[in-house]
């Protein structure tokens, strides 16, 4: 433009970003009017047209399925439980990185680390916050306010836990009866109800978590086993790793429901939900082989050798040199990896007949108050809302794990 | 037989008591022989300085004797500890033998001091704070006892090289084999590491060092081997080696880089 004489930066910005050519201008206006059109009929679902009180009367529905309502309490209280345990992590990573000085929460004042967490599990808490705001009992506060309460109370426990040292005779016995806490918190959940009667979206969640904790090992295991120079081994760990990539998880769910009762009596089989958890391990074990075994290839010749010269053992050069740089460079894709998992536990629904959150938000559209009103979309569209913000709340730590770990290694 | 060998021999049978044994060793990687006939022994305290042409098997015959070669004929020895498929004398050499590599191979997961400490906890169960002391020893020793709660990639190459020989030493070995400690670094740092060598060297340290430099050779030295081919050419001290080589391929080398 030679007539203006100074073009403010903006019109600068707008011509070379979005009009420098014909070509461009005519993609900037589709694009423009189609993203304005989308947008509008969006938040004219999500704020006009959309019947919510499905969502918020059957939300209870939604979350725990058909739990039974005298031992609600129970996962509140275990909630609350896992808050601290989880507050106390926190607490005992951070006190081991001020140890060592890689800690960047030092150097942080109270208003940059509230940013900071209100950055990391904004979506999060605000979803969390709207949940709370659809129920209709003071249930659920109690246990959102426990549970806050809790995991400030166990941040503050582990940052002192931390800061102690432990002579290996304690040390060893507390981590274990730590690290039992979670299982105790199962136990005492199942003493209420049998896992056989978890739905709704615990039944997702428990599932996702107990087959990422499941599959771990199991995965390393098989990529170990796939460079063994062990012949049987190395065939059996390839041939596992084909076979389970190789099939549909759907196929191979609707398989767990049908084919044990050929080989043991139904009194005895394993319930529907342990088999979908069992199917979940074995079929994500074998994609998280591959994945660290990805890892494993990214290390060096040179670090096993130096290992091996300094007389550490095979499990020692496994365990402290060669895994922990292995896994940390392949996080990215393991989080990927736990995430489909998440959302495949979806699958669980049709392919067992278990009564998860999918599986709910189409039974409710049944419901006599609700039947023959289009209302699937809205509860799909909820089911789909809360598993993206699992979904993208396990990516962004996976990225700031990634930074964080980065620093000082290379 | 030829005069090579008869030196060799000669040499080697002048060793009073050898730390380190190598008879008759073989080596082949698929049908190309790396090591032909290897006799060497190298006493207490003895600084031996590998030379030759790339391809030579310098690198090669050192890393057989830690096992991360594994030769195919011959005996090896180290403190009498014969190298055999026995996995527990391979950990028992390697923990009485330190080895510096050229491209230093620090753990980069690790903080120096944790990399100094991780051998002697892990395989010698030394207590954590007795291990951390030795290790500000050693990094004293080695002129960067500040570095160490840094991580490898914080550090330039000589002081990397610098920690992986404190990482080395912390094992506390008998014997130090070096395979080019400074082939991968810049030339202003090259001097830096040399200096430690030397300490180490004048401390009373067992060492083989695969090299090119030819000063510390000179001046380290208490024996220089030169192979080519896979065969050590000739043996001799400095003053020989450097002022009245015998071998035709021996002049011929130090012609090329002298």
């Amino acid at each position: 433009m030679t007539t203006s004489a100074a073009p403010r930066p903006a019109a600068v910005w707008v011509k070379r970003n979005l009009f420098r050519s014909p070509f461009d201008a005519v993609l900037t206006v589709v694009f423009g009017l189609l993203a304005v059109y989308v947008t509008f009929q969006l938040v004219r679902f999500v704020f006009v047209t959309a019947r919510w009180e499905i969502i918020g009367t059957n939300l209870k529905l939604l979350m725990v399925g058909n739990w039974t309502m005298i031992h609600l309490p129970r996962i509140a209280i275990a909630m609350i439980i896992l808050a601290v345990w989880g507050g106390s992590i926190g607490g005992l990573i951070h006190a081991r990185q001020v140890r060592r000085g890689t800690s960047t929460l030092a150097e942080m004042s109270l208003p940059t680390r509230t940013g900071d967490l209100v950055r990391r599990f904004g979506i999060l808490i605000a979803t969390v916050l709207l949940l709370l705001l659809l129920t209709t009992t003071p249930g659920p506060w109690l246990m959102a306010a426990g549970a806050v309460v809790g995991a400030v109370l166990g941040r503050v426990i582990g940052g002192v836990l931390g800061r102690l040292h432990y002579p290996r005779p304690v040390a060893v016995p507390g981590a274990l009866v730590f690290a039992a806490i979670p299982i105790a918190m199962y136990f005492y959940l199942i003493d209420a109800v049998p896992l056989a009667e978890w739905e709704g979206f615990l039944f997702n969640i428990f599932a996702a978590m107990a087959g990422i904790i499941l599959c771990f090992p199991l995965g390393v295991l098989l990529a170990l086993g796939r460079r063994s120079k062990m012949k049987l081994l190395r065939l059996m760990s390839t041939a596992y790793i084909e076979i389970v990539r190789g099939s549909p998880l759907f196929v191979l769910l609707l398989l767990a429901n049908v084919s044990l009762e050929f080989f043991v009596p139904s009194s005895i089989a394993p319930s529907k939900p342990v088999r979908a958890i069992v199917t979940f391990t074995l079929f994500t074990a074998a994609y998280l082989a591959e994945i660290v075994r990805g890892g494993l290839q990214s290390i060096p010749r040179g670090q096993v050798e130096a290992a091996r010269s300094l007389g550490l053992s095979p499990v020692t050069q496994l365990s402290r040199i060669v895994l922990p740089q292995a896994l940390r460079n392949v996080i990215p894709a393991q989080i990927g990896q736990f995430i489909s998992l998440f959302k495949d536990t979806t699958l669980a629904g049709l392919g067992l007949g278990i009564l998860d959150m999918l599986a709910v938000s189409e039974a409710i559209t049944q419901q006599p108050d609700f039947r023959g009103q289009g209302l699937i979309i809205e509860t799909l569209a909820f089911t789909a809302f809360l598993f993206w913000v699992g979904s993208f709340t396990m990516s962004r730590e996976s990225q700031r794990l990634e930074r964080k770990l980065g620093v000082g290694t290379r | 037989m030829t005069d090579s060998e008869e030196l060799v021999f000669a040499d080697a049978t002048q060793v009073a008591d050898a730390v380190i044994e190598l008879e008759h060793v073989d080596k082949f990687f698929g049908s190309f022989q790396a090591l032909k006939d290897i006799n060497l022994k190298i006493g207490l305290q003895e600084v031996v300085v590998v030379i030759g042409p790339s391809g030579s098997g310098k690198s090669t015959m050192i890393r057989c004797i830690n096992r991360l070669e594994e030769h195919d004929a011959g005996r090896i020895a180290v403190d009498g500890i014969e190298l055999t498929e026995d996995i527990r004398n391979i950990q028992e050499v390697r923990r009485e033998t330190g080895m510096v590599f050229q491209q230093f191979n620090l753990f980069p997961h690790l903080s120096v001091i944790d990399n100094v400490t991780l051998a002697p906890r892990q395989v010698r169960r030394v207590p954590k704070a007795e291990a951390e002391r030795h290790a500000m020893e050693l990094l004293a020793r080695v002129r960067i006892p500040e570095q160490a709660k840094k991580y490898p990639g914080q550090l330039s190459g000589g002081q990397q090289q610098r920690v992986a020989i404190a990482r080395s030493l912390a094992m506390r070995p008998k014997v130090m084999l070096f395979d080019e400690p400074t082939s991968a670094l810049d030339p202003e740092m090259i001097g830096e590491v040399l200096d430690v060598m030397k300490d180490l060297a004048r401390a009373g340290m067992t060492m083989i060092v695969v090299t090119h430099e030819m000063g510390f050779a000179r001046e380290v030295a208490d024996r220089v081997v030169f192979m080519a081919e896979g065969e050590i050419v000739e043996v001799g001290t400095p003053e020989h080696f450097f002022t009245n080589p015998q071998e035709e391929r021996t002049k011929l080398f130090l012609s090329q880089i002298l």
